[in-house]
């Protein structure tokens, strides 16, 4: 049974995450003592033996938790959390009421998988969601991170920029973002430098979503590109012509072994 | 311990022919009690390869078997008042006159009436339990019944703890599987299976490992559990020696993990392995039709257009309909057919679980349009490109022509100032890829060779004999050679006389 002092301490959790602008630090230092309390009743990683009405409430508060921890900018909090809930999404699914939070929870996990470029991991947990394959494209919370996927994939960068205003709740901005801050524009520069053999500097910021100079500058910098300031262009290095070398020492290799094993054979 | 599928083709077609004439004159009473003598010898000769040999047959069997069968085969192996014996048949239902009537007639005694005194063996008991559990799963009555007995089996294998029950053992589990997914949640066998996972990686019983490992990925591949799928896949070690159907099986699992996980080159070597080791087309379409199934969606994915000829092979042909429409819109690749192909067939790849798979072709689609525009135009707008391929807009395109020059899919640049993208024509053929790829396939013939060596088996002390020839050849040459250039001598000798 959840203890007293733990029920209000959830009321208050709940107070401070509904309250407009929620209370983040106030939220931090519950969650640590609520957490606390739910080890002690046993209810953190649940054994069976708690009552429904408890597994309901501590799934409240872990999903406030990751909800709170991508308030507060803090993805690895979020994966604990998004791990802890897990047992509550897929072992306790047929005993628990459904949980609103649970697929917008989903989206934000593989959301994170997406910016940290774990491509294969979020493949697997895609494949393991409890949704038909249809349901899918229609769970908005679900879509979006499978479209972001879909677009980081075939180039469509531009889209991927413009779904920063579609985004279905507003903890999934921060992903974005990210998202966008560190892969899409990595890709982008990575795909210019071989596509192309200079390009005004203004040309290079609306393709790099940048909206000012300096950040340009600073950015090419980085990845060593020539910006000639005078014509306002940027230079890309060729690098592809003198790299083509035969792989001397790994023919050799081949060939010692196949005479190796023709003479096993023979 | 021996590989029984895996023998010179001569000893396999002669076992064949063995086989057919023994269904022909046998009815299957008699085969199973056949079967127990073979288990007997077994037994008492330490030779796993006689239980290889009647677990051969089991699925021929179990065709053939009924009540009444079942019930004879327990009453003549064991003597009048054996406990197992009441056990046994205590699962089965109580003779009715009628069949008793059907006996006389059409099973005229082919078996004489010579009653055992003793009980046989328990791996015939288990291999009778096997039997009657096949049976159950033949009618919907008795599922409930057959995990009942299922749990009672494994209860008894594991308490006899007896190495020559493993090959029939790891038939057993494959039985207990599919008395759980008949019955009931196939999930609820699991935590069954992973016990006795551990105990048979401990006994080195090779036979059972490979069975339960297949059984457990299955079961979480049936749930979708690629995470927990793979991990097991990389703390276990499938044995080496498992039999050509599990590691068909085993393959075929990590085909599918491997492909979720965007490891297509994995994932499509697995798959292959599992094409070859399959039982032929026609003896088990299920399996066939479903590993080429991924097989294709793999092949696409990795850029590659499957062979046209696996879609009019007489078993394929119809189950793979949907994957040839596939096939032929990423071919031409227009985004819009592609589109309309993946919502007609939408049910039937869920079915096959092969659905965010193909999604994921949609970039291939772009990928191979782009290519092909390269292929016939030496410059083209943007604009262009965007109309032909149907994307959404000109910077989309841009983006995606940067990207396919990037992955190396073509070998072109964009002009910015005047928005066009300008080819360099193909690459030529020559180059370190090519000597990489011919050397796959070199390492792979070599290592089949390998495996086929391997796999071969011989009599025992043959090698004397062939020492003895080889023996006797070396003296014959000895001679032949002395004999030679005496007569040589001889001869020069005789020139020398004439000269």
């Amino acid at each position: 049974m959840v203890s007293r002092q733990l029920q209000t301490l959830y009321r208050d959790l709940q107070r401070a995450f509904d309250a407009r602008p929620a209370d983040l630090k106030k939220c931090g230092v519950l969650l640590a003592q609520l957490k606390i309390g739910l080890i002690e009743s046993g209810l953190l990683l649940p054994n069976g033996e708690a009552s429904l009405n408890d597994m309901v409430i501590a799934r409240d508060i872990l999903e406030i938790g990751a909800f709170w921890s991508i308030r507060a900018k803090d993805v690895p909090s979020f994966d604990r959390y998004f791990s802890q809930l897990h047992t509550f999404y897929t072992d306790y699914r047929s005993s628990l009421p459904p949980s609103k939070r649970e697929f917008p929870l989903r989206g934000l996990n593989l959301i994170r998988l997406l910016t940290q470029n774990r491509i294969a991991d979020f493949h697997t947990t895609l494949e393991s969601l409890p949704l038909a394959a249809d349901e899918i494209s229609l769970n908005p919370y679900i879509r979006h991170p499978v479209n972001l996927e879909r677009w980081l994939m075939e180039g469509s960068y531009s889209k991927v920029w413009n779904a920063r205003e579609e985004a279905p709740a507003e903890e999934y901005k921060f992903f974005v973002d990210s998202l966008m801050g560190t892969i899409s524009r990595n890709e982008i520069a990575s795909c210019e430098e071989v596509a192309y053999d200079s390009l005004p500097i203004k040309d290079v910021a609306t393709l790099l979503f940048f909206s000012s100079q300096s950040e340009l500058l600073k950015y090419a910098q980085e990845r060593g590109w020539q910006v000639d300031l005078s014509a306002g262009l940027i230079r890309f290095a060729r690098k592809n012509d003198e790299q083509m070398e035969i792989p001397k020492q790994k023919l050799i290799e081949a060939n010692l072994a196949y005479a190796r094993e023709l003479e096993q054979i023979v | 311990m021996a590989s029984t599928d895996a023998k010179p083709p001569k000893d396999g077609e002669k076992k064949n022919e063995e086989k057919k004439n023994e269904e022909k004159i046998l009815t299957p009473t008699a085969e199973i009690k056949v079967n127990i003598a073979f288990i007997e010898r077994a037994v008492s000769e330490l030779e796993p390869r006689f239980t290889h040999r009647v677990l051969r047959s089991l699925t021929a069997l179990r065709k053939r078997t009924n009540d009444k069968v079942l019930r004879d085969a327990i009453e003549e192996n064991y003597p009048a008042d054996s406990a197992v014996k009441a056990k046994l048949l205590s699962w089965l239902p109580p003779a009715t006159e009628a069949e008793m009537d059907v006996d006389s007639t059409a099973y005229p005694p082919s078996t004489p009436p010579s009653k055992p005194t003793s009980d046989p063996v328990p791996e015939v008991e288990i291999y009778l339990r096997l039997l009657i559990i096949h049976h159950f799963h033949t009618s919907k009555e008795n599922y409930a019944k057959s995990i009942q007995l299922s749990n009672e089996t494994v209860d008894k294998m594991q308490a006899l703890n007896r190495r020559s029950v493993d090959p029939i053992a790891a038939k057993i589990w494959f039985a207990v599987e599919r008395s759980y997914e008949l019955g009931g949640e196939l999930a609820d066998a699991r935590p069954l299976f992973l016990a006795a996972q551990r105990t048979a990686a401990l006994r080195h019983d090779d036979d059972t490992q490979a069975s339960l490992i297949n059984r457990l990925l299955r079961s979480y591949l049936h749930y979708n559990l690629y995470d927990q799928a793979d991990k097991l896949v990389s703390k276990t070690t499938f044995p080496t020696s498992a039999s050509n159907p599990q590691f068909a099986r085993y393959h075929y699992f990590l085909g599918r993990i491997k492909a979720v996980q965007l490891n297509y080159t994995t994932a499509h070597t697995n798959l292959q392995a599992a094409i070859r080791r399959a039982p032929p087309a026609k003896t088990a379409p299920g399996f066939y039709q479903a590993v080429h199934k991924l097989f294709v969606v793999v092949e696409l994915l990795m850029g590659d257009i499957p062979d046209r000829s696996i879609f009019r092979h007489p078993v394929l042909e119809k189950a793979l309909a949907a994957y040839f429409d596939i096939v032929k819109v990423v071919r031409t690749g227009s985004l819009s057919e592609f589109q309309a192909t993946l919502t007609k067939h939408a049910a039937q790849f869920e079915a096959d679980k092969t659905y965010t798979l193909i999604v994921r072709l949609r970039q291939n689609v772009i990928k191979t349009g782009i290519r092909r525009l390269s292929l016939s135009y030496s410059r083209i707008s943007l604009r262009d490109i965007c109309l032909k391929l149907h994307l959404d807009s000109e910077e989309d395109a841009e983006y995606i022509v940067g990207k396919a020059i990037r992955d190396g899919v073509i070998d072109g640049r964009i002009i910015h100032e005047k928005g066009w993208m300008e080819c360099e024509g193909r690459k030529n053929g020559y180059g370190p890829d090519v000597s990489e790829v011919y050397m796959r396939r070199i390492a792979y013939c070599m290592d089949l060779h390998n495996q086929s060596v391997k796999a071969m088996r011989y009599p025992q002390d043959a090698h004397r004999k062939e020492l003895a020839a080889a023996q006797g050849a070396r003296e014959r040459e000895r001679e032949l050679a002395k004999e030679i250039e005496e007569g040589d001598l001889d001869e020069d000798d005789g020139g020398l006389g004439g000269f």
